[in-house]
């Protein structure tokens, strides 16, 4: 059992779960680099990206694609509906108020989900579940199979809009320097609107890739929020590189000690990495040393 | 004179009064939350049961009064939901509930208020141990999850006919009875176990365990655990490559189990008490009156609720009062003829000492994705 | 002084309550406010006068209760030993958490808190030999309170305990009211008005900031043990992240750094659920909403508010 087939079935399995916790922890990451909030109801866009995707899957009938397209965008609106209604009138005020904030907007999202849809478990059914892929020993369906291709296709794109855009570096001035920022001309109101948009979009989409693999309840940006922060401790919160190598960090680290271990521990593995993290180097492994203070 | 007609007058309606008292029984099930669709199924086989009541004339002359409180799977919010029904609704029997760690906390509290409860689909045994012996206020109209288990492993071997088992249970008390029992029968058979295998509530993601499984080969994988995990593990197996016999535990056998599974579900077993096409003349006749109704199949889970507020209104009337200590002696000793809908032909409510009621569990099969009963 | 009567007076009001109501759900819903007093006045020695953000009161919440059930099981205890023990349970967990805080501060600070939070809930879940798992443990009723085998008073039913809860309140209010308006509770003011300069001065800030995490800790334990022994037992889903959430959302709305504020909180937060029953699955949107709409426009808190109206 404890063979080189066995090591790499478990480690494919890995990277699907940490292309996951990738894109629900860049979102939150780049939120909270560039606008210094801590967006608790993060899960939540995750959540509602399954509903929407599975929603339209059973009233229009679509395939993958576009329901990702559809998926992404309503979650988009909702994100930007939560910027300007919950999150901008605390602007510059005292931010961990941003924290209480969005644990009553995770609430209030996570309950209108469960009157809009149900408490019903529900599942994406699409035909790509039934064909296998095999690379050599490791065997998985394309619809499992599809979700990191999908997740280096949209973290590049991330990439390439901030490295290359105007959009872009107004997003890594106000990373680096708020003030100094609003100083030279960047338009703050357009910039939080911007990164909340790209991480709602980011969780939305994972949302909508894991509704066809696991079961889609109103409760699931639960654990997957506390999951994605702790990519973003152990990456470095802020740290865009570091977001994505914790990412599949954990999700290797998770299934390994699933697969060899006990099934029962792969939840607390992560966050006693965190608390270590948190002791000896609260920076993340990737992290600058920020101002404490 | 005048005193005496005075007199009359308030007898007559002192009597007319008392004829006219409805009877007030209290409903508590998971409405809401990760376990309502399970107590949803419960509630409508009890909706069953109270509707035909009240054709029949309800109790007492008057339509029988029903409080249905949500306990959203807490034991917390159980807590006030029995005491706002004992206190605030002045209900005199329940009927609830389904998650066992809740029932366990309710039925402590309905029991101090004297008055009895009847099971909305708890099956662990530590609810009916909290009972005293010849003392009980919790009733569970069908064996306890321990037989269940048992009868499961007992299938598995002679009428399945599969030795090498393996076992994936939850990290519950449920669950790891469920397996420690299935496990000591396969064993007993010298059959063999190759791996147990634990999960936590609420998990996801099962594909490391099932491909050690899928390297280790067993003949058949059975499941301890609850519905949603179930339907999980099944599917994701069927994704991993693992082709093996399944056999699940609990009410894992219903429509929406089917359904979430998906094309993999075909063979699953599970040993279940009910299934529409059981022997049982009672239960037949209820699967049709339930189908005639609500347009869809019953399952185990509504079939009990339709058992538990039947008997419950049988043993109110058989008291003459609603009144819990009354409807508590007539549920232990007097309901020994009153048939039931679950279990072979001639089940009745024949409440052991400790308020249970045993009898054989058949064996259901998925077959063209429909439930079948193959043993009974 | 005038605090203290009117205190007083409030006091014997709910003392007298239970004479004047029938109804044990109202004595039911009160018991519960005075525990997510206690709570909410317990970080507000943290969170209010100290600034130290924690989302862990759920976890020492938690650790109360669970001590109460485990020293149950295991060394057949009484309400007399796992209050004690429960408190002291909680609160070396409490030093435990104040470590990090010695080095971390406002966000960091505030997701160890959650970390910390998320691990025991964890536990409490999933470690279900020692603690149950999901279905909890069991818990006795408290009974008779003895002192020198001589029975002082029985509590059975909810009038008892309600009784029992209202003096526990009180004793700790008077515990976070003595601290607060001590040395130590001006040491915590200085702290989070500027730890430079509080240091600078002379002030232990290590000191002072392990107190306040142990001290809030505690008292967050001690209503811990007594939820335990009035439901009867404990179950992980009442001391999760919402919970702590809830707790810190108490303290804000109320009005930080005055003892009253959290008690008012506590009212609030407490209350609006069993107000908001009838609108069923609408009851938690709108608890949501009302969280975030009281934390945005009311940054001072209920108290801050009268504060400004009595100024203007």
């Amino acid at each position: 059992m404890y063979t080189l087939d066995f090591a790499l079935q478990i480690l494919a399995n890995g990277i699907v779960i940490g292309s996951v916790y990738v894109l629900v922890a860049l979102g939150l990451t780049l939120i909270f680099g560039i606008l210094g909030i801590v967006n608790f109801a993060h899960g939540e866009f995750y959540m509602l990206g399954a509903y929407f995707g599975i929603t339209a899957a059973a009233i229009y009938g679509l395939s993958l694609f576009p329901l990702l397209l559809v998926g992404i965008l309503g979650v988009v609106l909702v994100g930007l509906l939560s910027e300007r209604l919950v999150f901008r009138p605390l602007a510059g005020g005292d931010m961990t108020s941003s924290i209480i904030t969005s644990f009553g907007l995770a609430v209030a999202l996570q309950n209108a989900a469960l009157i809009a849809f149900g408490p019903q478990p529900k599942l994406l059914r699409t035909p790509w579940a039934q064909i296998p892929v095999e690379i050599g020993p490791v065997f998985m369906p394309l619809q499992r199979a599809l979700i990191p291709v999908i997740a280096l296709v949209l973290v590049v794109a991330v990439h390439v809009v901030l490295r290359h855009t105007w959009t872009g570096r107004s997003l890594r001035a106000m990373a680096q320097h708020g003030t100094l920022a609003q100083l030279y001309g960047v338009d703050v109101k357009r910039v939080a609107v911007v990164t909340f948009a790209v991480g709602a979009a980011l969780a939305g989409g994972a949302g909508v890739l894991m509704s066809s693999v696991f079961l889609v309840q109103p409760t699931v940006g639960n654990m997957i929020a506390l999951k994605a922060f702790t990519v973003v401790i152990l990456g470095g919160m802020g740290n865009v590189y570091g977001a994505v190598s914790a990412g599949l960090f954990l999700g290797i680290a998770e299934t390994f000690v699933a697969g060899y271990l006990t099934n029962t521990l792969r939840d607390i593995v992560g966050f006693a990495l965190v608390v270590v993290v948190l002791l000896i180097r609260p920076q993340g492994l990737f992290g600058r040393a920020i101002d404490r203070a | 004179m005048r005193r005496l007609g005075a007199l009359l007058a308030a007898l007559v309606a002192g009597a007319a009064g008392a004829a006219a008292e409805p009877a007030r029984i209290g409903i508590m099930l998971p409405l809401s939350g990760g376990s309502s669709i399970a107590g949803q199924e419960v509630l409508s086989g009890v909706k069953l049961a109270l509707e035909e009541a009240n054709a029949k004339g309800g109790l007492f002359g008057a339509p029988i009064q029903v409080f249905t409180e949500d306990d959203e799977a807490s034991p917390t919010k159980a807590t006030t939901a029995v005491r706002k029904l004992i206190e605030g609704d002045k209900v005199c029997a329940i009927v609830g509930t389904y998650v066992s760690g809740v029932a366990l906390a309710a039925m402590k509290i309905s029991r101090d208020y004297k008055v009895p409860m009847s099971s909305g689909g708890s099956t662990a045994v530590m609810v009916t141990d909290a009972n005293e012996p010849g003392n009980p206020w919790f009733f569970r109209a069908f064996p306890g999850s321990d037989v269940q288990g048992r009868q499961s492993a007992v299938d598995t071997v002679e009428v399945l006919k599969k030795k090498k088992v393996a076992i994936i249970h939850d990290n519950s008390n449920y669950g790891t009875s469920l397996a420690d029992v299935f496990k000591q029968i396969v064993l007993g058979a010298k059959g063999e176990v190759v791996a147990v295998d634990t999960y936590n509530t609420g998990e996801q993601d099962f594909s490391p365990i099932l491909t050690k499984l899928r390297a280790l080969r067993p003949e058949a994988v059975y499941i301890g655990g609850l519905v949603g995990e179930g339907a999980t593990i099944v599917r994701q197996a069927a994704e991993v490559g693992l082709r093996t016999q399944f056999i699940g535990s609990g009410s894992m056998m219903t429509d929406k189990f089917i359904e979430l599974t998906g094309p993999a579900a075909e063979g699953f077993a599970v040993s279940s008490m009910f299934e529409p096409d059981t022997p049982n003349p009672v239960g037949k006749a209820f699967a049709e009156r339930y189908k005639a109704k609500y347009g869809i199949n019953a399952n185990v889970h509504s079939a009990l609720g339709y058992d538990s507020m039947s008997i419950t209104i049988e043993a109110t009337r058989r008291a003459g009062k609603c009144e819990g200590p009354a409807i508590r002696d007539t549920l232990a000793t007097r309901m020994a003829d009153f048939p039931l809908v679950q279990g072979p032909p001639g089940t009745t409510a024949k409440y052991d000492a400790k308020g249970g009621v045993d009898f054989l569990i058949g064996l259901a099969v998925v077959k063209n994705g429909k439930r079948s009963l193959v043993t009974y | 002084m005038r605090a203290f009567l009117i205190a007083v007076a409030v006091l014997a009001a709910l003392a007298l309550l239970p004479l004047a109501v029938a109804g044990g759900y109202l004595l039911h819903v009160l018991v519960v406010i005075f525990i997510f007093v206690i709570l909410a006045v317990g970080l507000d020695l943290v969170m209010g006068y100290c600034g130290q953000y924690s989302f862990a009161q759920g976890a020492f919440y938690g650790i109360g209760a669970y001590t109460a059930a485990i020293l149950h099981r295991d060394l057949g205890f009484g309400f007399w030993q796992t209050l004690p023990s429960g408190i002291v349970a909680a609160g070396l967990f409490g030093l435990l958490l104040g470590i990090p805080s010695l080095r971390l501060s406002g966000h960091f600070l505030a997701i160890t808190t959650i970390a910390f939070q998320t691990i025991v809930y964890l536990l409490l879940t999933q470690w279900t030999s020692f603690t149950g798992g999901q279905y909890g443990l069991p818990v006795p009723k408290v009974g008779a309170l003895t002192l020198f085998g001589w029975e002082l008073f029985r509590v059975e039913t909810v009038r008892d305990f309600y009784f029992l809860a209202l003096g526990c309140m009180a004793a700790a209010i008077g515990v976070a009211w003595r601290l607060a308006h001590s040395r130590i509770g001006r040491q915590w003011q200085a702290i989070q008005d500027d730890e430079l300069l509080a240091r600078a001065i002379g002030v232990d800030v290590t000191r002072g900031k392990l107190v306040a995490f142990v001290a809030s800790a505690g008292l967050a334990g001690a209503a811990g043990v007594l939820l335990a022994h009035y439901l009867q037992g404990v179950s992980p889903d009442d001391f999760a992240i919402w919970t702590s959430a809830t707790v810190v959302a108490m303290v804000l709305a109320g009005g930080r750094a005055s003892i009253v504020g959290p008690i008012l909180g506590a009212v609030l937060f407490t209350a609006m659920p069993e107000v908001l029953r009838s609108a069923q699955s609408y009851k938690l949107v709108i608890y949501g909403v009302v969280m975030i709409l009281v934390v945005s426009f009311l940054p001072g808190g209920i108290v801050g508010l009268l504060r400004r109206e009595r100024r203007a």
